[in-house]
């Protein structure tokens, strides 16, 4: 008997602790965030630092719930997939490069933050031309950018050592010499890929297509319906000669996981990506000691670098009101000059805000970046990455017809026919 | 059925049939009606466009018969010898030979792993610089043999088809559960009437179990027609569209937000899916008779 009013009077205990426990935080609201910047993704430390600093400033108000989607791939299109199906959006979405704010605008799913940042001089201060062009629409300030998209490519000095090569190529023509000495030398020259987007193909190749005047003007083209022209064909003919003689064999069908993992065990001499991989240098789990001390950085042949703000974090629009305050909120507080330096700090990603000072301490740190962005700052020319102005979907065809490139089923013709047919069929603009 | 009980009746379907309603009717009706728009996120379009999807689809659409193609030979490859294959299993295992429960458990962990995790150790498999397969071929001899299995045009369908092809636990599980259930009495009058084994099988256990075999000829069938994650995982549907099928390629239409295009292509799934299942049922019906 005792042993019934003692479990009953337990039970009475926990459900009044429970409904005391849940009316303290009755107010606090939720901010259930998506993203796929977490566990092995370079910016999972800062933005996991983020989040903490988030929850701490704001306790008891918001409160961010991360929900992790591997893959950025992935990420795009489980939100793709939301938008389609009309499903209300999570409070804040990162664009990422993934077309996902031209998307949830035409389904008239974001809110327009510009009142927010006039009244923050330095939130307003960051919308300088760049950013405008990729965070806002018709005047109207929608997105806040984080990082920005400087992307050069990394070599392994001691496998260029071995070939006789003093450092990184100025023209395409010194590159391409480069190649066959690694390749004499008994060394796989490039990572390659062709799933995912082919991240790391088309970044060699969108730097190949700015060498002409034609090229740079294409790559500036936001959702080209024509590929068929000769700065494009060329640009294809030279990857599918690439693919046949100097990359590793895994290249057609595998994915930046691939080319990566072949850089870091020494397979391949060059990868083409952005700094946010120079703590992956370091990180003993993915390579052996000391690799980061084997690794240069340079910008691309001709002066060129990829360089622009990327599609920074949303709010969508939400039945409650207070909600969205709460995404501006995080929206505010994960784009300030404050949690880029974070980022910077903890990851290595480029800040966007030309105002946030990089010191001798990050350089210190990450010697690689002030190697690769000194190169970067004297580059001429600069535009934003091929498959990152495709139109939706588009990226699929790419990645599929990359194969038949590779193996010459198909000639370069042929594919930027495919891209061509796919794009006109189905126009962004 | 007394009259006072029908009210009855109704208010206890009304739930099933509400959530279906809910669930499967207005949903359908949704994709068949949306076939019929011009319906896009970007630029952003609605427009009513006939039947300019079902024109566009079967006679401008390059890719859609070659699709449409891979789609019905792996629903046959699928009906006929995954479930020959697994029905043969059965009919071995259901004389329960030394180590036959064995067998049947281990035959049916590929089906119970989750379709990612087989579909990387495919991608493994196959790997054209790492994987077990050109490895093997490498090791004996026959370099010469080697490919980029899951991404070259020659390769790639079959490749991509033995991803499952062999795994067939659940109608080795299904056809064996209806073989063991038979009376065994039928079987010791066949064999005192002189029947060989091989005759037992085909004259007495075959036409006993067909009704099973029906249900996973049916099972197979629907399979495919949802078939995606595994081919998604592996080939990305390339290269080209060498192995993509109708749900991948309804996904695909989706992702460029050509949300009516994509609804008539569901709707040629669920077209297809009918015709199949007409078609099973017909020929299990014709021999019965």
């Amino acid at each position: 008997m005792k042993l019934r009013k003692l479990a009953a009077g337990s039970l009475v205990f926990c459900m009044v602790a429970g409904a005391m426990a849940s009316s303290a935080f009755a107010d606090e609201i939720v901010i259930n965030y998506p993203t796929f910047q977490v566990g092995a993704n370079t910016s999972a430390p800062a933005i996991a630092e983020l989040v903490n600093r988030f929850n701490e400033e704001y306790a008891g108000q918001y409160r961010i719930e991360v929900e992790e989607v591997p893959g950025d791939e992935n990420y795009a299109d489980k939100i793709t997939v939301q938008i389609a199906s009309s499903e209300t959006l999570p409070p804040v979405v990162y664009g990422a490069g993934q077309k996902l704010l031209d998307l949830a605008l035409q389904a008239d799913a974001v809110k327009d933050i510009s009142e927010a940042v006039d009244a923050d001089p330095d939130w307003a201060a960051m919308y300088t031309e760049s950013w405008e062009e990729v965070n806002c629409r018709d005047g109207k300030k929608y997105a806040s950018s984080m990082e920005s998209e400087m992307i050069g490519y990394f070599y392994n000095k001691e496998l260029f050592e071995q070939a006789g090569i003093d450092g990184p190529a100025a023209t395409w023509d010194e590159f391409f010499e480069d190649l066959d000495k690694l390749k004499e030398a008994g060394i796989t020259p490039l990572a390659m890929d062709t799933a995912d987007g082919a991240w790391c193909t088309q970044l060699l190749v969108g730097a190949y297509l700015a060498s002409t005047e034609e090229g740079m003007e294409f790559l500036k083209t936001k959702y080209p319906t024509d590929y068929n022209n000769e700065a494009m064909i060329n640009a294809m003919a030279k990857a599918q000669e690439l693919y046949q003689n100097y990359t590793t064999l895994d290249a057609v069908g595998g994915a930046y996981e691939n080319a990566a993992n072949n850089f870091f065990s020494g397979n391949v001499a060059i990868i083409c990506n952005g700094p946010w991989m120079i703590s992956d240098f370091s990180d003993e789990s993915k390579t052996e000691a000391g690799f980061a001390d084997k690794v240069g950085a340079a910008a691309y042949p001709d002066s060129f670098v990829y360089d622009a703000p990327i599609e920074g974090m949303f709010v969508t629009k939400q039945d409650d009101p207070a909600l969205e305050e709460a995404a501006v909120a995080m929206v505010q507080f994960f784009t300030s000059n404050e949690a880029q330096a974070v980022a910077l700090d903890l990851s290595g990603m480029v800040p966007a805000s030309s105002a946030v000072e990089i010191t001798d301490e990050i350089l210190e740190k990450y010697p690689l970046l002030g190697e690769f962005l000194s190169q970067a700052s004297a580059c001429e020319n600069r535009a934003s990455t091929l498959t990152g102005n495709m139109v939706p979907g588009l990226e699929d065809i790419w990645d599929n017809e990359l194969p038949n490139l590779a193996s010459g089923a198909s000639t370069p013709e042929d594919f930027c026919q495919v891209l061509t047919d796919f794009a006109a069929a189905n126009p962004a603009q | 059925m007394r009259k006072k009980e029908i009210p009855w009746i109704i208010l206890f379907l009304l739930p099933t049939c509400a959530v279906f309603l809910l669930i499967f009717a207005v949903p359908l009706c949704m994709v068949i009606g949306g076939s019929f728009f011009n319906y896009r996120l970007m630029p952003k379009t609605f427009s009513f466009n006939g039947i300019g999807n079902y024109i566009q689809l079967f006679t401008q659409d390059k890719n859609f018969w070659l699709i449409f193609r891979n789609t019905l030979v792996w629903i046959v490859i699928h009906c006929v010898f995954h479930v020959a294959l697994g029905t043969l299993l059965a009919f071995v295992l259901y004389k329960k030979p030394r180590g036959w429960k064995f067998v049947r458990v281990v035959y049916m962990i590929p089906n119970i792993i989750s379709q990612s995790a087989i579909a990387m150790i495919f991608l493994n498999m196959y790997n054209p610089q790492y994987g077990v397969l050109n490895s093997i071929l490498k090791a004996v001899g026959l370099e010469k043999l080697q490919h980029n299995w899951l991404f070259e045009m020659g390769t790639a369908f079959p490749a991509v088809t033995m991803t499952w092809f062999l795994f067939a636990g659940y109608t080795t599980t299904l056809v064996l559960a209806q073989c063991l259930s038979l009376d065994e009495g039928i079987i010791e009058a066949a064999k005192i009437d002189g029947a060989s084994s091989l005759q037992i099988d085909r004259l007495v256990v075959f036409p006993l179990a067909k009704d099973m075999i029906r249900t996973t000829v049916i099972m197979a069938a629907t399979y495919m027609l949802q078939l995606f994650s595994m081919i998604y995982l592996t080939s990305g549907g390339g290269p080209g569209s060498t192995t993509t099928n109708l749900p991948l390629y309804l996904y695909t239409t989706m992702k460029s937000t050509n949300y009516g295009y994509a609804n008539t292509i569901g709707v040629v799934i669920i077209v297809v899916g009918m015709v199949t299942m007409f078609l099973i049922n017909r020929v299990f019906h014709t021999r019965e008779e």
